[in-house]
């Protein structure tokens, strides 16, 4: 009986321990991991700063022209290079300059989750919500409006009918990212690179497309549009020229039709982001193809199907973000283009947001949330792609600094609209 | 020994109370908006307390079904496409309940007919109706989501209308496991099966009987999450299996039936799970620590209850 004692006592210990740990652990630097719906990861800029003295000084000494709050930022993506990137901005320079605290959900996945998510963090006195995610974006404005919490789309766009009816919304604040015709152009200029460059045999990846996700639709429709007009006379996609009817296609199908296209060639296709065993065959058959010359990616080409190429002529072109492994991928020469956002992306919305909760929102001439449209950085060869890694990663002097973020606090929509634009890294540098 | 009895008995309830008044204490400190999360809260608990309520019939005789929170996408996802199909709230409804009675029965069916433990043919279901969710959204929506209209399930996306949809099924099971047969022999065959067989009570009866409970709930779990979150994925439902099993422990629900089965564990632990979470979130402990501090807590209830069970399980 002793000895059933002693052991129920002992495991209890070893279970108090093992609490106590992991909760120590929890209590430290938690920069990496992310909170779930329900149980978010607060980034405190104020006990960071405390413990960052020695090393990091403070992003700037430019006055805050308004007080400090909390943002819920949503994620359906927590660990690729583009959302880490602009997390490190957001935590660790954002955080720091304005004293804010950032509430990170945890990788979400469906609409209920962005619904509990957004919950949590109205419950934990978020002000405003930066939304990275994309399930349900109209839900996500209806409960912010129901609520008085300010919220903006960061990294992406409202369709045309989603602005249309949101736009006068009080705590709508608006978007910053790509919008659908900047994902076209960014498709049409990574066809229309290598087209130039006599290229006619193309294998596409498609992504979420398949998924109708408006962003990849509009990137495949992109490419198969420079297709079409490089493809010489006559030459047409599934007899369609016109980009509208392709994007329309493309909906109808959720993937893109192999075949020609006037004298250029589309040999191969793959959607969807199964990443099973038989996803990865078919994608490794699609590029390994007799006669395909370049994999244009609407996502991470050389992450899913670099080593497929390697040891083939193959070139792979994507659409990502800057980051350590796309600069070597372009090294070694399995990535050959990348249209890259920067880390810096979400200052702009950052500032429009921190305008709305401290007394000035920004809107158009016509009294309507704004809508931001904002490219990528394309980079060619491997020594483009670290300059702009350097400049991107250098989270001292980042793309769009503190200073410059705060001239934005009292610019009127033109020059607010005209900073935003003005994006160009060979600008920037 | 009649008060440890009672003490061990009202354990799951003092730890709700324990959390409830944690919650309190913590957010007055945290200053947060403690009647907005009093609403997460419900909201966040809601359908894993329907659909952990109906589990407790399966749990009673000994069971275990790993498909619940597949079964309760599928019966969203196929209520969705009627809906879409014929605008009708009602209809929706209806199909949601209706799907997840079959996709109920089909398991003890097929686990009476093989005489395979509920369990092996759970996870058999699981795998189908994970397959069979992709299929439908593929023919029902864009393949990724089918969108129910935010507008026709607005107006019962109230507080109100969960807690009665809660209460009314709670109410139901409760009757049914303290007042009727129902319940008693359920938990005659969870404790000791060979002499509940003895007495005449039939395993494969009570099992179809716990799985249409069961199912009944899991479709008003379905249509919950459709008024929470109108919009379907592949992903809808899929952590309320888990979170099925995790709140019947909490709620201090013996892992292998019998009778110490209480009808009342899965709403306790439901709501205990929720507070917790939310008490995690105020101490900013991420999402990863503060599953781990669960598992622990897990782990500790179960050992509690497994320790104080020892020495009185019935030989089976």
């Amino acid at each position: 009986m002793k000895k059933k004692l002693a052991t129920k006592v002992l495991s209890l210990i070893l279970t108090g321990i093992m609490m106590a740990s992991v909760t120590a652990c929890g209590s430290g630097a938690d920069s990496s991991s992310a909170g779930s719906s329900a149980t978010q990861k607060v980034a405190d800029p104020a006990s960071d700063a405390g413990t960052a003295e020695s090393t990091d000084a403070a992003p700037a000494e430019a006055a805050v022209p308004g007080e400090p709050f909390k943002i819920g930022v949503l994620v359906s993506d927590a660990t690729s290079a583009e959302a880490l990137g602009r997390r490190h901005y957001l935590e660790d320079y954002i955080a720091k300059a304005y004293n804010m605290v950032f509430v990170y959900s945890d990788e979400l996945g469906d609409s209920a989750g962005e619904k509990a998510a957004i919950e949590t963090m109205i419950t934990n006195n978020c002000k405003a919500i930066l939304s990275e995610s994309s399930f349900d974006r109209p839900a996500q404005i209806e409960q912010c409006e129901a609520a008085g919490v300010y919220y903006a789309v960061g990294s992406g766009a409202l369709d045309a009918e989603q602005y249309e009816t949101y736009k006068g919304y009080t705590y709508y604040v608006g978007s910053v990212g790509p919008s659908d015709a900047t994902e076209f152009e960014t498709g049409y200029q990574m066809a229309k690179y290598y087209l130039d460059q006599g290229v006619r045999n193309f294998a596409i990846f498609g992504g979420a497309t398949v998924y109708r996700n408006s962003m990849h639709v509009n990137r495949v429709a992109g490419m198969l549009k420079a297709m079409v007009d490089a493809g010489g006379e006559g030459a047409s996609y599934q007899g369609m020229t016109d980009p509208g009817a392709i994007i329309g296609q493309l909906m109808a199908d959720g993937e893109a039709k192999t075949g020609a296209i006037g004298d250029v060639t589309l040999s191969g296709y793959l959607g969807g982001y199964d990443m099973d065993d038989a996803w990865f065959a078919k994608g490794a058959e699609m590029v390994q193809a007799p006669g395909v010359e370049v994999l244009l990616a609407v996502g991470s080409g050389s992450d899913f199907f670099g080593t497929a190429t390697n040891g083939t002529d193959v070139k792979i072109a994507s659409v990502d973000a800057y980051a350590q492994d796309y600069y070597e991928a372009m090294a070694n020469g399995s990535l050959d283009y990348l249209a890259g956002k920067f880390s810096a992306y979400d200052g702009p919305v950052f500032m429009a947001l921190y305008r709305a909760v401290n007394g000035n929102p920004l809107r158009d001439p016509e009294g309507n949330a704004p809508a931001f449209d904002i490219g990528y950085w394309i980079s060619t060869s491997a020594e483009g792609c670290k300059e702009m890694l350097d400049l991107d990663g250098d989270i001292d002097h980042p793309v769009w600094t503190m200073e410059e973020l705060n001239a934005l606090y009292d610019a009127d929509y033109a020059a607010f609209e005209a900073f935003v634009g003005d994006y160009a890294f060979d600008r920037i540098r | 020994m009649k008060v440890k009895n009672l003490l061990l008995n009202i354990a799951p309830l003092i730890g709700l109370l324990i959390l409830i008044a944690g919650y309190f204490v913590i957010g007055r400190i945290n200053d947060i908006n403690v009647a907005y999360g009093l609403k997460t809260i419900v909201n966040q608990s809601v359908v894993v307390a329907v659909v952990a309520t109906g589990a407790v019939f399966i749990y009673t005789l000994g069971a275990f079904d790993i498909s619940l929170g597949a079964s309760t996408a599928v019966s969203a996802l196929m209520a969705g496409i009627v809906y879409l199909k014929t605008e009708s709230v009602g209809l929706m409804f209806l199909t949601a309940v209706c799907v997840a009675v079959l996709v109920s029965l089909l398991n003890s069916v097929l686990a009476g007919v093989f005489h395979l433990p509920v369990f092996v043919t759970t996870i058999a279901m699981l795998s189908v109706l994970n397959a069979l969710a992709l299929l439908l959204l593929n023919l029902g929506g864009t393949g990724s989501e089918i969108k129910v209209p935010q507008a026709a399930v607005k107006s019962l996306d109230t507080l109100w209308f969960k807690l009665l949809v809660l209460g009314a099924y709670f109410l139901f099971c409760f009757f049914l496991f303290d007042f009727t047969p129902i319940g008693r022999r359920q938990k005659f065959l969870g404790g000791n099966p060979l002499c509940a067989k003895l007495t005449g009570i039939s395993l494969n009866r009570y099992s179809v009987i716990a799985f249409v409970i069961c199912g009944l709930g899991v479709g008003l779990g379905a249509f919950l999450s459709i008024v929470y979150a109108p919009t379907l994925t592949r992903n809808t439902a899929s952590s309320v299996g888990m979170d099925v099993i995790i709140a019947i422990v909490f709620g201090g629900m013996p892992v292998s039936g019998g009778a110490r089965s209480r009808i009342y564990a899965a709403v306790i632990g439901a709501f205990s799970m929720s507070f917790l979470s939310q008490i995690m979130v105020m101490l900013n402990l991420n999402s990863g620590v503060g599953q781990m501090v669960k598992a622990a807590i897990f782990l500790l209830v179960v050992f509690i209850a497994a320790g104080e069970r020892k020495m009185k399980t019935l030989p089976r």
